[in-house]
């Protein structure tokens, strides 16, 4: 169809489609020849006509295409004129399934805005609000848990062993300057929501807290500050008896629940600012961004001026997991490698969003795709080979406040209109 | 004496026969003009005496060239010659007197009718010295040179023929002549500077034409002035000079001759003249040169059309142009210039009665004059873009402030409402009723410390935020405490000034004044703020103190219309802004320390640089005064750059930077760098126009307030909005 509506009307160019997808994807491996005006959408639906002339009940999908590793998006002239690519040789287009959320499922609502989601666990994932209330979902609309506890909204929460069985431990960090560990069991059926008070309230902080991360064994729990600290907790509760206070403290006068009390285990003071976010990557290291403009690495206690924007999320992943991603007060996603010697210039830059990034997030299988989620609104996932985003997700009507993956092909993300939003069925190279 | 009279007379007898001789032959008078019958003698002498021949062919030999040989040659005459000069001239002169005048006549005649025979003109000969031809011909054909001899030639002809001597090589007719004794005799005479006829006498008696009798004026018969016979003192200073120089190793006569270069016929000549005389002489402007159109016979193209010189009839008289080029077949036909007399004579109006003055032009690049100011992109950080807006407030927001950590934002409005903003997200966080506008909100400077003093109408409200941890709240709640039975302060005998009274319903503080109060203003140490009410006369200004619930007014008596009121950020320093000045006083030893004329007509604000040394002031006709009080009372740069009245100024804690906010709605970010140097003055450098509020009922940006640790700039606008640009 592409074909015929060309004809005679732009230059022609031989191509061969070529593809690492399996058997209904499969496009046959002669060479045709395609006007140069096409662009991804154009091709997409090429190679959809094909696919459905072999294949008379192929549902159409959405496609992007590869040329020598780079996405095609702007018109394939304009692409071959950028790249110096001949025009004369047979053109070798690889396709992909589009990295696109295919569905967008209801949009949870919250009582106010959403300030944290995380999706470490595949079975659930877990909502910070700003009425002091965490949540656990299982699906979209599906709440089995309420966090209750906090008197102020919770900023940041953090799934500690994700892949526990029946039991599961999270932290969840306050602008009531304290975190508090909570216990669920996941495994029993709930019809309702069901109400959990926290087994564990960590004081320490003289200011709000920011940002909680935990670590891989999930025996410390580690939280960012704006009183420009960062406090490591020890989450077990049973050795709690030895050195730590414990109270015994009654809740709304019915159930009498054991509360206990921990303090910091132990404090890394060098920021001179807020903290803004934290994560615990490696057993060794923690790496926080501040408003400071920095970010460190804490083992031995090295600090890195890397920017001179402020700083509000911090992500650590990518290839062997040591590429930091970070956001702040600029529209600018920027990617900077720390193996790299001599410099603190970001390797990758992404600047697309429209104002602050409030929160990025790389994938946890995929060490090329990475999401950002901004205050325009947008959640955009990214491919670093490419520096244009890979898909715009704009579910939001007010700022993204926080994202992240869940299930690896799904991308969850809260914001200032108190929704949480769910876009799923994201096909990934792997 | 008689051999003398002898050789005269064989001379006579000689000469007699010359002019006989010389007759036939012009040609050769043609060459040397001075041709003369005294040649002869030697010439006849040189015949007759071989010994003396010898002699001369002898030193012929010696030196080969011919040219040269004439002067040697003539030596061994010069004994005979010699000794005939004394008398011979004296006597001979008379009876020689005819013939003399005879030859003259003659050679002049002869003179004139020759033709030259060379016909290459009166050109240098040093043009062809390398060619191998003298010059053209009248048709342009070269005239070829003859070969010249070489030495050895010349030498074998000295040798073969004893007159060779006589020859001369003529390089102008390129020919050789041989000199007839005659002419060397002449040349002889010539050389040892005598008359070169030796029948001129020149001393002949003199004969007295003059008339002695009946001479209207007697004839001077002074003797002969000392200045005539004595030499010159000047010319001995000038050769002592030149001699000195040269014993120096300069010679100054030596100076090679420059040469002219070129002469430019269209050049202009102002240049040399200028220099000649040294008055300002100014040439007149030459007229303009004609062109192609003004020929007779211009190009096609030179000729307007029809259509053309109808056009010139509709343009103003002075645009149209002055000459409008014709053709004609031949020189013969143009007519008489009609305009030539009115022309000339307006040249000579022009030359006679324009006056010519030299204009002094001052040849400065403007570029130049500019400040040398650092690039902005060398500033950096500063706000530039705006990404959060703080949406909430129903009326025109007025006020702003922003918590000493910087992570809360309390704002006022008009609207009757206090908030406080988170300022990370845009959330608003708190919100309080208080019933009327808000004029200007301010928290507490100390970071443990969350009380925000807010003005509306006539009180002075001090609100607890709620924020802090347990401990913090407990103090702020026993800071904000007080017994209401003792509800005034200790002024005493008149009317208090303020009364501290408890507000159950908002958990704060009122304290009531007696007349509106438009700012508050805390301390550093946030135990004491400052309320200024305009109207309030000689109590305008009060300084309250929250630990001991105490007011005073300020111990000095106000000169004007108090605005605003701001502490010294480092010293026990009170400035009050009023209308015209600004004072500045000492509160420890109660005295004031300087007055600073703004010269501004409506001062709006103030705000002090944090090292404490700079302030600026705001004014309502747009302008900005920058003080450096260690300079002087007056200000040290005046900006203008706002159309609009000017709502506030503000520095930045920590960042160089400094921020305006006014009613046209813009905010102007500026670079304000104070120097610890004393020498060095402030720094200031233009960085940003912030723009995105919008009008409303014709106010602006109605505060402005930097983030305490971010480049970060808040603006309150009068569209209900609060903006945060970022860097």
């Amino acid at each position: 169809m592409a074909e015929e509506s060309g004809e005679g009307s732009s230059r022609r160019l031989q191509v061969r489609f070529v593809t690492k997808l399996d058997a209904p994807f499969k496009v046959p491996a002669a060479a045709i020849a395609i006007p140069t005006d096409l662009s991804r959408f154009g091709l997409s639906s090429l190679v959809n006509a094909l696919l459905q002339s072999n294949n008379a009940d192929f549902e159409p999908e959405p496609f992007d295409f590869l040329i020598d590793g780079e996405f095609v998006r702007m018109s394939l002239e304009q692409f071959l004129l950028a790249k110096g690519i001949s025009a004369e040789r047979i053109l070798e287009i690889e396709y992909i399934r589009a990295v696109t959320p295919r569905k967008e499922e209801d949009p949870s609502l919250h009582d106010d805005w959403v300030s944290a989601v995380d999706g470490s666990s595949s079975r659930f994932f877990m909502t910070g609000c700003y009425d002091g209330l965490g949540r656990v979902w299982i699906g979209a609309g599906l709440c089995t848990h309420i966090l209750e506890g906090h008197s102020d909204a919770i900023t940041s929460v953090c799934i500690i062993n994700p892949e526990g069985m029946e039991t599961v431990t999270v932290a969840t960090a306050s602008k009531d300057q304290t975190l508090r560990l909570w216990k669920l069991n996941t495994e029993e059926p709930v019809n309702h929501p069901m109400r959990v008070g926290a087994y564990k309230i960590l004081r320490g902080h003289k200011s709000s807290v920011q940002s909680v991360a935990a670590e891989t064994s999930g025996e410390m729990v580690c939280s960012a500050s704006w009183d420009c600290t960062i406090n490591l907790w020890q989450t077990s509760d049973f050795n709690a008896e030895d050195d730590l206070v414990s109270k015994k403290r009654k809740v709304g006068g019915q159930v009498e629940e054991s509360q206990v009390e921990g303090e910091a285990f132990t404090t890394l003071v060098g920021h001179t600012q807020c903290v803004s976010s934290v994560v615990w990557p490696q057993r060794e290291f923690i790496y926080s961004a501040s408003w400071d403009h920095s970010i460190r690495r804490w083992d031995v206690e090295t600090g890195k001026n890397l920017t001179d924007i402020v700083l509000n999320c911090l992500d650590i992943g990518g290839e062997a997991s040591s590429l930091i991603a970070a956001g702040g007060s600029d529209p600018v996603l920027r990617i900077w490698d720390p193996r790299k010697p001599g410099t603190s210039a970001p390797v990758f830059q992404f600047a697309s969003h429209t104002s602050w990034v409030s929160a990025c997030k790389w994938h946890d299988s995929s060490s090329f795709h990475l999401l950002s989620s901004s205050y325009d609104g947008k959640v955009m996932l990214w491919d670093l080979r490419t520096a244009w985003p890979l898909s715009i997700i704009e579910s939001h009507s007010d700022k993204v406040l926080s994202a992240d993956w869940w299930k690896s092909d799904s991308v969850i993300s809260g914001g200032a209109d108190s929704k949480l939003c769910i876009s799923s069925e994201i096909p990934l190279v792997r | 004496m008689k051999g003398k009279k002898k050789t005269t007379t064989q001379n006579d007898v000689e000469e007699a026969p010359s002019p006989s001789e010389k007759l036939p032959s012009p040609v050769v008078s043609d060459y040397d003009s001075e041709s003369d019958s005294d040649y002869e003698d030697s010439s006849a002498d040189d015949d007759e005496s071989s010994d003396s021949l010898d002699s001369l062919s002898e030193s012929d030999l010696d030196d080969a060239s011919p040219r040269n040989d004439t002067s040697g040659d003539l030596e061994p005459a010069e004994n005979e010659l010699s000794q005939d000069e004394d008398v011979a001239n004296d006597e001979d002169s008379k009876s020689d007197g005819s013939d003399l005048h005879q030859e003259g006549a003659e050679s002049d005649s002869s003179e004139d009718e020759v033709a030259p025979r060379n016909t290459i003109g009166e050109v240098p000969l040093k043009w062809y010295e390398d060619e191998p031809h003298i010059g053209y011909d009248i048709k342009g054909k070269k005239i070829k040179k003859k070969e010249k001899q070489d030495k050895l030639d010349s030498f074998l002809a000295n040798v073969d023929d004893s007159k060779n001597w006589r020859k001369i090589y003529d390089e102008y007719n390129d020919e050789t002549i041989e000199l007839t004794k005659d002419e060397i005799k002449l040349v002889r005479r010539l050389l040892k500077n005598k008359a070169p006829h030796s029948d001129f006498d020149p001393y002949q008696d003199y004969v007295d034409w003059f008339k002695w009798d009946d001479a209207k004026h007697p004839l001077s018969n002074a003797p002969e002035p000392k200045r005539r016979f004595i030499p010159s003192k000047w010319e001995a200073k000038k050769v002592v000079k030149y001699v000195r120089a040269i014993r120096n190793g300069y010679n100054p006569f030596d100076k090679p001759k420059e040469d002219d270069g070129p002469y430019l016929l269209w050049g202009d000549d102002s240049g040399s003249t200028e220099k000649a005389n040294y008055l300002a002489y100014i040439p007149a402007p030459k007229q303009k040169l004609p062109g192609h159109d003004e020929s007779y016979n211009p190009p096609l193209e030179y000729i307007p059309t029809q259509e053309e010189i109808n056009s010139y009839q509709l343009m103003f008289e002075e645009d149209r142009p002055k000459f409008i080029p014709k053709r004609f077949t031949s020189m013969r036909s143009i007519p008489a210039y009609e305009n030539a007399m009115k022309d000339c004579f307006e040249r000579c109006l022009d030359l006679y009665l324009c006056p010519r003055v030299r204009k002094k032009r001052l040849n400065i690049d403007p570029e130049s004059l500019k400040p040398k100011l650092p690039s902005r992109k060398e500033l950096k950080p500063y706000p530039i873009t705006c990404y959060i807006e703080y949406k909430g407030h129903e009326d025109a927001v007025t006020s702003i402030s922003v918590e000493a950590s910087g992570q809360w934002m309390a704002s006022g409005s008009s609207d009757g409402t206090v908030r406080i903003w988170e300022v990370e997200t845009g959330r608003c966080l708190r919100r309080w009723e208080v019933g009327e506008a808000v004029n200007c909100v301010a928290w507490n400077p100390l970071p443990d410390i969350h009380i925000l003093a807010v003005s509306v109408g006539q009180d002075v409200l001090l609100l607890n935020t709620g924020l802090g941890d347990e401990e913090e709240q407990k103090r702020i709640k026993d800071l904000l405490w007080v017994d209401s039975t003792i509800a005034s302060d200790d002024s005493g005998n008149k009317t208090p000034s303020v009364s501290w009274l408890k507000d159950d319903k908002l958990m704060g503080l009122r304290l009531r004044h007696f007349k509106t109060v438009t700012a508050v203003e805390w301390h550093r140490k946030g135990d004491y703020f400052s309320t200024m009410m305009p109207a309030g006369e000689s109590r305008a200004v009060l300084i309250h103190q929250l630990s001991k619930k105490l007011t005073q007014k300020l111990p000095f008596k106000l000169h004007g219309l108090a605005v605003r009121s701001t502490f010294h950020p480092s010293r026990s320093i009170f400035f009050v802004c009023t209308k015209k000045s600004v004072r500045v006083y000492d509160l420890l030893k109660t005295k004031i320390i300087k007055k600073l004329d703004t010269g501004l007509r409506e001062a709006s604000s103030i705000a002090v640089h944090p090292g404490g040394d700079n302030l600026i002031v705001g004014s309502k006709e747009g302008k900005m005064c920058w003080f450096d009080m260690d300079l002087s009372s007056k200000p040290y740069k005046i900006l203008k750059c706002h159309p609009k009245d000017i709502n506030n100024v503000i520095f930045h804690r920590s960042y160089p930077l400094f921020a305006s906010c006014s009613d046209d709605c813009t905010a102007y970010v500026f670079h304000g760098m104070v120097y610890a140097d004393l020498n060095q003055n402030p720094l200031i450098v233009p960085l940003e126009i912030l723009r995105g509020h919008s009008s409303s009922n014709g106010r602006g940006i109605l505060d402005c307030k930097f983030h305490p640790r971010q480049p970060w700039l808040f603006t309150a606008g009068a569209d209900k909005l609060i903006k945060l640009y970022c860097h």
